[in-house]
């Protein structure tokens, strides 16, 4: 009884936000006959503060719940339905948003820029997955994101990539999170909901690229198993560096191993370090000539990758509004025929000098240039890194997931024969 | 470890056949939703080639209201339709949501249904040091081919845009510091001032209320474009866009002519008009004027003496008969005006004909004298300033005369004129001296391309059209130039050249006129000649493109009028009465020519 009483409370909560987003929608946007779009919001309509505050202690519980469910109860099942949940309460009835992998837009344009007021509850939505990953490993990935729960639902064949593939595909988040940061600190734009493939099938409401590109995401994730977490999520990124020191991590047996090799492909997202016992075949000489490459290398590749960078800082800036204005300013169109841009138009308007166009663009390009510098050595350090950490010691003796990696999705746990002592 | 369930072979199969049926049904809902999305794409129901045909039949017949019904029963039609389509989407993404959760939810039950027994696989692991150190090696290729790409795709596009925008903003700085400037859109369209406007007003209110209307900041392209701000109009491209141009006057019985007004000073400069207002220079030894006149009334407004300018040499220039005093023609932005003249002196006028500011460009050293007009740029006034031993091209902001940018050219002096044009990829300033035609960006100077196709003392200004730039001389040869990074010569032709008149083009055609006033007609594309015609009278005025006519006065005072055609088609021949060097300015239904003596306007 009580049980339906709280689901019937839970019901009418939600009927009042309905309400709400029907009372937006009587309204259509305006059409204008001068050809102007109106460009893709890439929010949802505004949420009341306290229901912002429902939704951190959503996911709050809903962590502590999977967490739980994870680490203590071990239950795909019960994964694969919290998932559920997930997806249909952050995926499509908050439409994806607040989401934590955009979160990290937010946060960087508030590190950057003084005048943006960060909403408290996107602040949580950054850093409470962040703290639950380092105690109890990425729970958040399992099923909480509704991202991962919608790919995880379609993954019925996954096929092993091959560990080539898995590493020059690995890479990509790190691009994509530097670039992200950089587009959100020079507040140019959110590059990660612009492009994000799932809120338009959340909100129903992508442009036809946007479908195309989340159909293939989700059709390739029948066979390669979660392609947008593995080689695309920027949040990943900062989980997987979180996950490495997790104080309590899932592990594949709940007692000891008993190399039976049951596990050994059991994770469609190759998360399963194999275990190691055999020493590095390389002289200890060349381990340590090795290391002394590397050290060397590391900075000086870290360096020219930044300088690199910095060369593409005129054609990243190139998407900046101010950029863009000022460049058409600088350039104007003297063909009759040819019509003003709406830019041109906003910028008459606006009651700004062309001197202040050029002054604001300068400042932009002077930013994406320090800017490129750091995303370049960012990239260039993190390729170094990778490269030198294979060349570190490895020892193993047992089927252990891989904590940066592990989804902490509980597939692997059914297949260990080993029972809890 | 995981329990696996045995069901009926039965129930196997009904899952398998709904999801066989909801995956087909998936599929094919996805390929409708594409199919509706493209004909919403494409659709524009406002514009349909039935719509266009209806309006167009109540054009001509406003009043029948047969044809307004069914425009709107079409309308009406078309918005159900469009919105009908939109409504298919939207419900078919619903559909292919639920359908696609049908699909998952069987799939899944198959998965949970026909699910195996662990397998060990093969005896062999791999060896994960081996692995390691092939992973290792990809990472680093991957790395070095990023590097790569990424060099390349900066050096591809690296464009300097930061220093440019340094130099413009040397503008954009002064501006800022010194006044609150308005836009181009809060400066009232000259369209709101035009002539007939302002009729039955005098002179001095006239004066009054278009002083009172100026602001600062520099003027639309459309406002320019309203108006004859410079040689050879916007641009200096011999074009004017203004309309209803008479074709036909008589200086001696005065049809036609709304005003005459005789020129205190000789010059062989050209008139130049904005708004309700003509303006001149005329000068000799020792004296240097500007003057404003009425557009509507031919009233002498205001003349300035250009005197006491600091640094202005004492010396006469030398000069040819020719060329004389004033030979450059003045330019406006609508908010001053501005003169260069013999001696170097450059000066600012504001809309009374008050010094704004004024400066000596230095004597310049000119066998002929000096006589390049000015152009404008946004809030810059552009001088072209080809001197032997030292030319150069410069840019001084319009409201204080500083210098903005100047940049040296290592060219012969020449007598031309700049032209600004747009390329459809950015704005150039392109100018022509032994042995160069150069296009440098107008807001910075900087060099963008460069190509050898001219010797000689070259006189004759440039002409454009869809990235073609027509360069001549006499004793050298007509040049047509494909612009860009890379210029490239498309052809080329020395069988009637100009050392004065400047020649114009259009799309398909190139007209070139000779001094000694011989019209040739060109295939702008490939050089192909179409016609020749003999005037008759030396021409050293250059031809404007205007109200789809070509106008061009030769020495004698007679506008050629001809159609910008493959054959030569004349559309009149009108006598102004006195003899002309100077290029006429065009304003809405009017032309203002310049004879030896006087300065008319000729109207209907």
């Amino acid at each position: 009884m009580k049980k339906a009483l709280a689901i019937l409370l839970l019901i009418i909560l939600f009927g009042f936000q309905s309400m709400h987003t029907f009372g937006i929608q009587r309204f259509p946007k305006p059409e204008f006959e001068s050809g102007y779009t109106q460009p893709q919001t890439l929010m949802p309509s505004p949420r009341a503060e306290i229901l912002a505050y429902m939704d951190v202690a959503v996911l709050l519980l809903a962590l502590s719940f999977i967490s739980w469910l994870v680490l203590k109860k071990r239950s795909r099942n019960g994964v694969f339905w919290t998932s559920v949940f997930s997806l249909a309460y952050f995926g499509f009835y908050r439409e994806g948003c607040v989401c934590s992998i955009g979160s990290i837009q937010n946060v960087t344009l508030a590190m950057f820029d003084g005048s943006y007021a960060i909403p408290l509850s996107v602040i949580a939505f950054f850093l409470i997955p962040l703290v639950f990953t380092l105690f109890f490993g990425r729970t958040f990935c399992a099923g909480i994101c509704p991202f991962g729960a919608m790919q995880d639902l379609v993954s019925f064949s996954p096929q092993k990539l091959g560990s080539r593939l898995n590493a020059i595909l690995g890479l990509i988040p790190y691009l994509y999170l530097g670039l992200a940061m950089l587009y959100a600190a020079t507040g140019t734009d959110f590059i990660i909901c612009r492009y994000d493939p799932f809120v338009g099938i959340f909100r129903m409401n992508a442009s036809f690229g946007m479908y195309v590109f989340a159909g293939t995401l989700l059709v390739s994730g029948i066979f390669i198993a979660r392609p947008y977490c593995r080689f695309l999520c920027p949040y990943g990124v900062i989980l997987n560096w979180f996950s490495r020191f997790s104080r309590r991590h899932i592990t594949i047996t709940p007692a000891n191993c008993i190399q039976c090799r049951l596990c050994e492909n059991s994770c469609p997202y190759d998360a399963i370090d194999i275990p190691v016992t055999e020493k590095n075949p390389d002289s200890r000489q060349m381990r340590v000539r090795k290391l002394i490459i590397i050290s060397i290398l590391v900075p000086f590749l870290t360096v020219a990758a930044g300088w690199t960078g910095s060369k593409l800082s005129e054609p990243l800036a190139g998407v900046n509004s101010k950029m863009k204005l000022a460049k058409q300013v600088l350039n104007p169109v003297i063909d009759p025929n040819t019509p003003e841009t709406f830019e041109i138009t906003a910028f008459k308007s606006a009651g700004k000098s062309s001197g202040q166009v050029y002054e604001e663009a300068t400042l932009v390009l002077h930013r994406f240039y320090t800017g490129s510098w750091i995303l370049g050595g960012f990239i260039g350090l993190v390729f170094s890194l990778l490269i030198a950490g294979r060349m570190l010691k490895k020892y193993n003796p047992d089927y252990v997931p891989n904590k940066g990696n592990c989804f902490s999705c509980v597939r692997c746990v059914d297949y260990c024969p080993v029972e809890k002592s | 470890m995981k329990k696996f369930l045995i069901l009926s072979d039965k129930t196997l199969r009904l899952i398998q056949s709904i999801a066989f049926a909801s995956g087909v049904f998936a599929f094919v809902l996805c390929i409708l939703i594409s199919v509706n999305y493209f004909q919403l794409k494409r659709a524009d129901p406002l514009n349909s080639p039935a719509m266009k045909s209806l309006v167009e039949r109540m054009n001509t017949n406003p009043d029948d209201q047969q044809v307004k019904l069914e425009i709107r029963e079409l309308d009406l039609l078309s918005r159900k339709a469009f919105f009908t389509n939109r409504w298919q989407i939207k419900t078919g993404g619903y559909l292919l949501v639920f359908n696609v959760l049908i699909l998952i939810i069987c799939l899944k039950s198959i998965e949970l249904l026909k699910a195996k027994l662990p397998e060990i696989p093969g005896s062999k692991m791999d060896d994960f040091w081996d692995k390691r150190k092939i992973n290792q090696v990809w990472v680093a290729y991957a790395g070095i081919s990023l590097v790569s790409v990424s060099l390349v795709f900066a050096f591809l596009t690296h464009n300097q845009l930061g220093p440019e925008l340094k130099r413009a903003g040397l503008a954009g700085q002064n501006i800022g510091s010194n006044q609150q400037t308005k836009l181009p859109g809060n400066v009232p369209s000259a369209a709101d001032t035009t002539l007939k406007n302002i009729s039955g007003k005098g002179a001095n209110d006239s004066a009054q209320s278009a002083s009172t209307n100026l602001t600062e900041g520099y003027p639309t392209q459309q406002e320019i474009n309203s108006n004859f701000p410079s040689f050879r109009g916007p641009g200096g491209n011999g074009i004017a866009y203004q309309k209803n141009i008479p074709t036909s006057w008589d200086g001696k019985s005065g049809k036609n002519i709304k005003w005459k007004t005789a020129v205190p000073l000789p010059g062989y400069n050209s008139p130049v008009f904005w708004s309700d207002r003509i303006f001149l220079t005329g000068a000799n030894e020792t004296k240097r004027e500007v003057f404003c006149f009425d557009a509507l009334s031919g009233k002498i407004l205001w003349k300035t003496a250009v005197e006491k300018i600091p640094g202005s040499p004492a010396q006469v220039p030398k000069v040819n008969r020719e060329t004389g005093f004033s030979a450059p023609t003045v330019a406006t932005d609508g908010r001053r005006v501005y003169a260069v003249f013999a001696n170097g002196d450059l000066v600012a006028l504001d809309w009374n004909g008050n010094k704004v500011w004024a400066k000596n460009l230095g004597l310049p050293k000119n066998h002929y004298g000096h006589s390049s007009s000015l152009i404008m740029y946004q809030d810059m006034v552009i001088v072209q300033y080809d001197q032997s031993g030292d030319a150069s091209v410069m840019a001084l902001k319009g409201k204080t005369g500083n210098l903005l940018w100047k940049t040296s050219r290592d060219v012969k002096i020449s007598w031309s004129s700049p032209i600004l044009v747009n390329t459809g990829k950015r704005q150039e300033l392109m100018l022509v001296a032994e042995p160069f035609v150069i296009s440098y960006n107008p807001s910075t100077g900087k060099e963008l391309w460069r190509i050898d196709c001219i010797s000689g003392e070259v006189g004759p200004s440039l002409a454009y059209s869809d990235g073609i730039v027509f360069s001549v001389n006499e004793y050298s040869k007509l040049a047509a130039i494909q612009v860009g990074d890379t210029p490239k010569q498309l052809w080329e032709n020395n069988d009637f050249m100009s050392d004065i008149p400047s020649p114009v083009a259009t799309k398909q055609y190139l007209f070139l006129p000779t001094s000694y006033g011989t019209m040739v007609c060109y295939d702008a594309k490939s050089g192909t000649k179409f016609w020749e015609k003999d005037f008759g009278s030396p021409t050293y005025a250059s031809p404007i493109l205007a109200d789809g006519k070509v106008f061009i006065m030769d020495k004698k005072g007679t506008m050629h009028i001809f159609k910008p055609d493959k054959t030569y088609s004349v559309l009149g021949q009108p006598q102004l009465g006195e003899g002309s060097v100077c290029t006429p300015a065009f304003a809405e239904g009017r032309i203002f020519i310049r004879g030896d003596k006087n300065l008319y306007c000729i109207g209907k």
